[in-house]
């Protein structure tokens, strides 16, 4: 197990430096320079050229990318070339942020929808099936800004329930901060319940159709116990998969939900360093997005091993 | 008073008066330049506010309204009306898109929400009003000498900064100075380019600084005003980043900044104009990154005013009846330039022949929901009172068009259409793109980021100022002369059309040079002609800045430039 899971971390660490590679080169590919864009078209370029002084960006690329690793491998971060704040001061709270609101959208979205799943499994051709995955699949087809808007013009604008953004104001409480989140929550509920519970119900299917399943109903155990012991532990395998590798698209992957509901979380601060050719917080915002991508999956490949001990051996043996 | 009795005093205050005043008077007078025009130029070359205030009543013809060759200096469409009762206290929440995009350095700013926070804390030498009139503030009064090449401002005592040292005029000439320095990269440097040279402003005593201009300039104290809003007056001994405390003399003081989240603001009790301490307990402005979240905030109730909307972005709230909205003319635009040295347009008649086919009610009335001006092909906008209004607006008229292609002997020309996906820019490349077809000139629109539009903004690296055809987005201005200067002069750094007319240069030296209104329209009337004939950009409209607020929000005031003031401002009793 150890070794399966040190092998993890390794594959880890070279995907990570790769992406490093790849954010840096890439943004530095894209045209403009990073001076003109800070100070604007109308800035004269002697003004320009003295930024790109200050900021090193006139350096040759290589020697830009290894002072900024020097920096990460010393826990510095670095400074914001549009805002000259020090990039953590934004980086971590924006990261806090997305991660309360995928943690509340989860806290809805996965007793939903694997409950989903297997309601519509136990009553498989029946009417509520079809309800929960033709419904679900539908909702899921909306995209994510396609929800929010339609959420904020009923909820928001129509009946003045919930506020039309995320922002909550300085100092609120956990339940304040929780009605600020509920909308843009919800859109992501709506994405990702037809996924979640296709997935439990093809698990919980597969199941029940399985030898062990006959066998335990033919030597008489109560259905409750057939249920919870025998199918869902098994069927519940490749939905907590799908359930981690969607904690990476939840915590950088909403860009358009945190514009649209102005909620500072990490996809706004990648949007906003990428439009403002901000390297260094575009570098950084991404990597930490990748770190968070790595440790979920590797959570659920060690969960995954946990219930399933063929991956682990399987694995252990290449 | 008897009559005797006024022309008396008249008499006596024209006795003291400058020449440059007595030239004002005697156009006000002849019936030349409005009440309203009267006081403006008072204003700017610095007539105390009660001595034109007796003038233009002893004066005039009691006409407010303006005279044939000019128009009317008021810049509000539909103002926020006249001053309300409010109740004092409570917090105004109000919303800005995208808010700051960089560090807040008075030196540096050139964006829109920067400025806006900005001139909450900082305060100007003068304050250009909805009217484009100029309110003293640090300034007392200011004087020109007799050609407008040295101008002498007093500075008011007792004023104190937030942290309670005293406002010298050692602050104000080191403050003007730091803009005006080729190595500080300040925002400022093209305003004051051919003006005002590094450590020309001199604190001569205690509260008088003395500026010495480059060259005669009737606008200059335009230019130290809030429409050059990187002149806000700081600490001669700042030391470290401005945005850790805004300090400044503004009625505001900062109470809490978080870059590309939003700032807070309190009220400064020890501010020198006792009538302009807020009445609310404290504001909050909350940064949008999109205008639609903002329009969204303000529609559900999450802020009480949007500091600024546009036309395009913003028509949901054109006719919401919750919200008031105030509009100002203005002098923002697109300009779109054609190189006068490459083919097709290297013929005045395709360039004349396009000014012609674009369809401007179009572009006035759809795309900009009517909230915009007719541009006549020169950056001479309505809103600026030396616009000589007589010339002929131009107006689509195909025939004519047609005919000038065939004699230019261009047929089926094709050209690409360069510009940025910002605004409403990619849609009017699309309509110049119908209208252009009308007369056989294949127009392709080539729409990309704004870094790629701008690249390194400088000649050969940049498909702004290289493109055959190109469109740009330029902000508000409080006078013509960045406009004139950089996009039309031969040496201009922004002239994307290559345009150079030696004829041109003289005329805009003429213009600058002039110190009354009437030689400066007389000169933008040569110049707005001269641009007619050979079109060497079009400028279709300029469109209006929008400002909305809740009906239950009253006297909130705005500059086009950006510049909101809401120390009047509070809450009505109607919800």
């Amino acid at each position: 197990m150890t070794r399966f899971i040190l092998k993890r971390i390794g594959l880890g660490l070279i995907t990570l430096w790769l992406l490093s590679v790849l954010v840096f080169f890439l943004a530095n590919v894209l045209p403009g320079n990073v001076a003109r864009r800070v100070l604007g078209p109308f800035a004269s370029p002697e003004a320009v050229a003295q930024l790109n002084h200050q900021l090193g960006t006139d350096k040759p690329l290589i020697t830009q990318y290894l002072n900024q690793m020097k920096g990460y491998l010393s826990g510095d971060m670095g400074t914001s070339v549009s805002t000259k704040q020090p990039i953590s001061d934004v980086l971590w709270p924006a990261l806090g942020h997305s991660a309360k609101l995928a943690l509340l959208a989860f806290i809805i979205v996965v007793p939903l929808s694997i409950f989903g799943g297997v309601v519509a499994a136990l009553h498989e051709g029946s009417t509520r099936d079809r309800i929960i995955t033709v419904g679900g699949l539908s909702a899921t087809a909306v995209p994510d800004f396609v929800w929010a808007v339609v959420l904020l013009i009923v909820f928001s604008l129509g009946l003045g329930i919930f506020p039309s953004t995320a922002a909550w104001p300085d100092g609120s409480g956990p339940l304040t901060q929780i009605k600020y989140l509920l909308l843009p929550a919800f859109c992501l509920v709506f994405v990702l319940f037809g996924y979640i519970a296709r997935m439990a119900r093809a698990g919980t299917i597969e199941s029940l159709d399985a030898d062990y399943t006959r066998t335990a109903v033919i030597k008489g155990l109560p259905q409750r116990t057939v249920l919870w012991r025998h199918v869902l532990r098994n069927s519940l395998l490749p939905t907590i998969a799908v359930i981690a590798t969607q904690v990476g698209y939840l915590m950088g992957g909403l860009v358009v939900i945190e514009l649209i509901f102005n909620y500072q979380g990490i996809g706004q601060m990648i949007f906003r360093a990428a439009t403002q050719k901000d390297f260094p917080a575009l570098e950084a915002a991404v990597l930490v997005v990748g770190v968070v991508f790595l440790v979920s999956t590797l959570i659920a490949d060690v969960l995954y091993s946990i219930l399933n001990p063929r991956v682990r051996l399987g694995s252990a043996d290449q | 008073m008897s009559r005797k009795d006024t022309q008396r005093q008249v008499d006596a205050i024209r006795s003291r008066s400058s020449e440059l005043e007595n030239h004002l008077i005697d156009e006000y007078r002849s019936g030349y330049i409005s009440r309203r025009e009267f006081v403006r130029r008072g204003g700017v070359i610095g007539m105390s506010i009660p001595v034109v205030g007796f003038l233009a009543a002893a004066c005039g013809t009691g006409s407010n309204t303006s005279t044939s060759s000019g128009g009317s200096a008021d810049t509000a469409v539909k103002a926020g009306g006249k001053e309300v009762a409010v109740k004092p206290g409570g917090t105004l929440k109000l919303g800005m898109s995208p808010g700051p995009t960089t560090e807040i350095d008075p030196i540096l700013v050139a964006d829109e929400g920067g400025l806006s926070v900005m001139s909450q804390s900082g305060e100007f030498l003068s304050w250009s009003d909805s009217k484009l009139q100029l309110q003293p503030r640090l300034a007392e009064s200011w004087k020109p000498n007799s050609d407008g090449s040295e101008w002498t401002f007093k500075i008011r005592q007792g004023v104190k900064f937030h942290d309670g040292t005293p406002m010298t005029a050692e602050d104000v000439a080191s403050s003007i100075n730091a803009l005006s320095d080729p190595k500080s990269g300040s925002n400022a440097l093209s305003t004051f380019a051919g003006v005002l040279s590094k450590d020309s402003a001199k604190a001569t005593d205690a509260s008088t600084v003395v500026f010495s201009l480059d060259s005669p300039n009737g606008n200059f104290p335009y230019m130290l005003s809030s429409d050059n809003y990187n002149s806000v007056i700081v600490p001669k001994d700042l030391s470290g980043k401005w945005e850790k405390t805004f300090p400044g003399t503004g009625p505001w003081k900062l109470e809490k900044y978080t870059p590309n989240s939003g700032v807070s603001f309190v009220p400064n009790k020890d501010y020198w104009d006792k009538t302009r301490v807020p009445k609310l307990d404290r504001q909050q402005v909350k940064f949008y990154p999109k205008e639609q979240a903002q329009i969204l905030g303000l529609q559900s109730g999450d802020v009480d005013v949007l500091v600024h909307f546009s036309p395009t972005g913003g028509k949901a709230l054109l006719n919401d009846p919750n919200v008031t909205v105030i509009e100002l003319r203005a002098s923002v635009h697109r300009e779109i330039h054609m190189r006068n040295d490459k083919k097709p347009f290297d013929d005045k008649r395709v360039r004349q022949a396009m000014g012609l086919v674009v369809d401007r009610a179009a572009l006035v009335n759809g795309l900009m929901a009517g909230k915009a001006d007719f541009g006549n092909d020169s950056p001479f906008a309505p809103v600026f009172p030396s616009t000589d209004k007589s010339v002929a607006q131009r107006k689509q008229d195909l025939e004519k068009a047609k005919a000038l292609m065939q004699q230019a002997g261009v047929s089926n020309a094709s050209v690409t259409i360069d510009t940025w996906d910002g605004f409403e820019m990619p849609d009017l490349a699309q309509l110049l793109q119908n209208d252009a077809a009308k007369i056989g000139l294949k127009l392709t629109p080539n729409v990309t980021p704004a870094t790629t539009y701008y690249g390194d903004a400088v000649f050969g690296k940049s498909p702004w100022l290289d493109s055959t055809m190109g469109i740009t987005d330029y902000g508000h201005r409080g006078v013509p002369n960045v406009f004139l200067a950089a996009q039309l002069s031969s040496k201009g750094v922004w002239n994307a059309a290559h345009f150079k007319n030696p004829t041109y240069d003289g005329l805009f030296k003429d213009y600058v040079s002039a110190l009354d209104l009437g030689a400066q329209r007389a000169a933008a009337a040569k110049i707005q002609n001269l641009l007619l004939d050979e079109t060497p950009n079009l400028y279709t409209y300029f469109y209006y800045f929008l400002t909305g607020t809740k009906k239950n929000v009253g006297n909130v005031e705005v500059s086009a430039m950006g510049h909101y003031d809401i120390t009047k401002a509070g809450f009505t009793s109607a919800a």
